[in-house]
């Protein structure tokens, strides 16, 4: 492998981040509008957070979030806020996700989806000065939970790729 | 599967701790948040959304070929089996329009009657700018769509954007060739509106998922509000154009009035923006004290 194949590896994840943010641009409307598209820019950060965080340091994941608040015309730092408190809580529990089943890891994901959900509320709610209902937000929360498998094996064929060439 | 990251367990004490990084972007994270709420609309993140919706133009127009080519064919299969069902409805949409069509022309030749009459000078009627959707936000508490139109055809902020039945949202950041509209279903969104029949004015906020609730500038909920009755923009602030059909009332239970939009989002491909600049004020009876729909994303 020579040396652009490999650098094209070491940004994969930014790549696929950033690629998540468009996805969540483009009027999919899966299955008439009813499931909305799921946060694919959070799996990319938990999971390289978990595996590799060296290829997921905080400056990239604030670059995503910014990215994602401006191409969506959200007020400039919600998301960056978000998916930066969500990589310091996985980092928290790293040690515990580290060779563990995918079903338990699959369960760390929910739980943190969970709670980028609840900070997102919140700040919306308080940018909006009026609480905002919480019930809207949950089908994408739990779109983006249950791709989260699929996902994975995905991302972990980049990651194993990753190692090996690096 | 296979069980990932089994072989770096032993080597997570020696990580360095960068917290002092994570606390310094996640400051700047909430400064930004800060600086946006209070910093103008033309501040440099204004600019710096123009900017980016105009470099993802050509990005998500080549990505919505593939989509739309899908959503034709599954819309083609669909047909094949309503062919009858819609033919049958077409027939009598048809019929009932070219009574419509009758009358409006009556109508027509009636104002242009009293115009020369009485010497009224009407607005020239609004432009328009056909665009087609290149973008979608449908996030939990965000609804606004990106348009392949901006300034190079004349779209500015505050412009109305209707479809086929009726009011989709107004335009809040105009890039060169992109424009993002405001959804009147965001929370954000705050439209003037009238509740015909009732003879009501309101301002409609988006509900997000739920359909958009009606608030009455009176104390009381106004009397004479049914079911059925159309809800149209009503002007207020000069912002929007009066008379754009927006939906009409749902539901009504206590003082919480629903209304289902005339617009279907999921359907929304090509849209038309209407290129309205305040002009005088024609209606009287308008009440000046609401709000133009100015609202925002911010």
């Amino acid at each position: 492998m020579n040396r652009a194949d490999r650098r094209w590896l070491v940004i994969a994840p930014l790549l696929l981040a950033l690629g998540g943010v468009v996805l969540l641009l483009l009027p999919l409307r899966l299955f008439g509008g009813v499931v909305p598209t799921p946060i694919i820019p959070l799996a990319v950060i938990f999971f390289w957070s978990v595996y590799e965080p060296d290829l997921m340091p905080y400056p990239l994941v604030f670059l995503v979030g910014i990215f994602q608040d401006f191409m969506m015309g959200s007020i400039v730092g919600v998301w960056a806020s978000i998916y930066l408190l969500s990589q310091w809580l996985v980092l928290q529990q790293r040690q515990y996700f580290l060779g563990r089943d995918q079903h338990v890891v699959w369960l760390g994901f929910a739980i943190i989806v969970f709670i980028a959900s609840l900070v997102l509320w919140l700040e919306r709610s308080l940018l909006n000065g009026t609480l905002l209902p919480y019930t809207v937000s949950i089908g994408q929360w739990l779109v983006t939970i249950a791709v989260y498998p699929a996902l994975s094996i995905a991302f972990s064929f980049v990651h194993e790729r990753t190692i090996l060439e690096t | 599967m296979e069980i990932l990251g089994q072989h770096r367990r032993e080597g997570l004490g020696r990580r360095e701790n960068r917290r002092y990084g994570l606390f310094f972007l996640m400051a700047l994270s909430f400064s930004m948040v800060l600086f946006s709420l209070f910093g103008a609309r033309a501040s440099v993140f204004e600019k710096a959304r123009e900017t980016l919706l105009d470099a993802a133009n050509p990005v998500l127009s080549v990505l919505n070929a593939p989509i739309r080519w899908v959503d034709r064919r599954f819309g083609d299969i669909s047909d094949y089996f309503n062919v009858m069902q819609q033919n049958q409805q077409l027939r009598e949409e048809n019929a009932e329009l070219r009574g419509w069509m009758h009358e409006a022309i009556s109508l027509q030749r009636q104002v242009n009657y009293f115009e020369g009459v009485l010497g009224v000078s009407m607005p020239e009627p609004a432009d328009y700018v056909d665009a087609s959707v290149i973008g979608e936000v449908n996030g939990p508490f965000q609804r606004a769509m990106i348009l392949n139109a901006g300034t190079q055809q004349g779209v500015e902020p505050g412009f109305a954007v209707v479809e086929g039945e009726g009011l989709v949202g107004h335009v809040i950041t105009s890039g060169k060739k992109t424009s993002r509209i405001l959804l009147l279903s965001d929370p954000a969104s705050r439209t003037p509106v009238l509740v015909e029949g009732a003879e009501q004015e309101a301002i409609l906020a988006g509900q997000s998922r739920g359909q958009p609730a009606l608030s009455f500038f009176a104390e009381r909920q106004p009397e004479g509000l049914e079911v059925g009755q159309r809800v149209v923009t009503s002007g207020a602030g000069g912002i929007l154009p009066r008379g754009i059909p927006v939906g009409e009332v749902a539901q009504i239970r206590g003082g919480n009035v629903r209304i289902k939009l005339y617009a279907n989002y999921a359907g929304t491909d090509f849209v038309r923006i209407v290129k309205y600049h305040n002009q005088p004020d024609l209606s009287a009876d308008s009440d000046d004290g609401a709000d133009a729909d100015g609202s925002d994303n911010e």
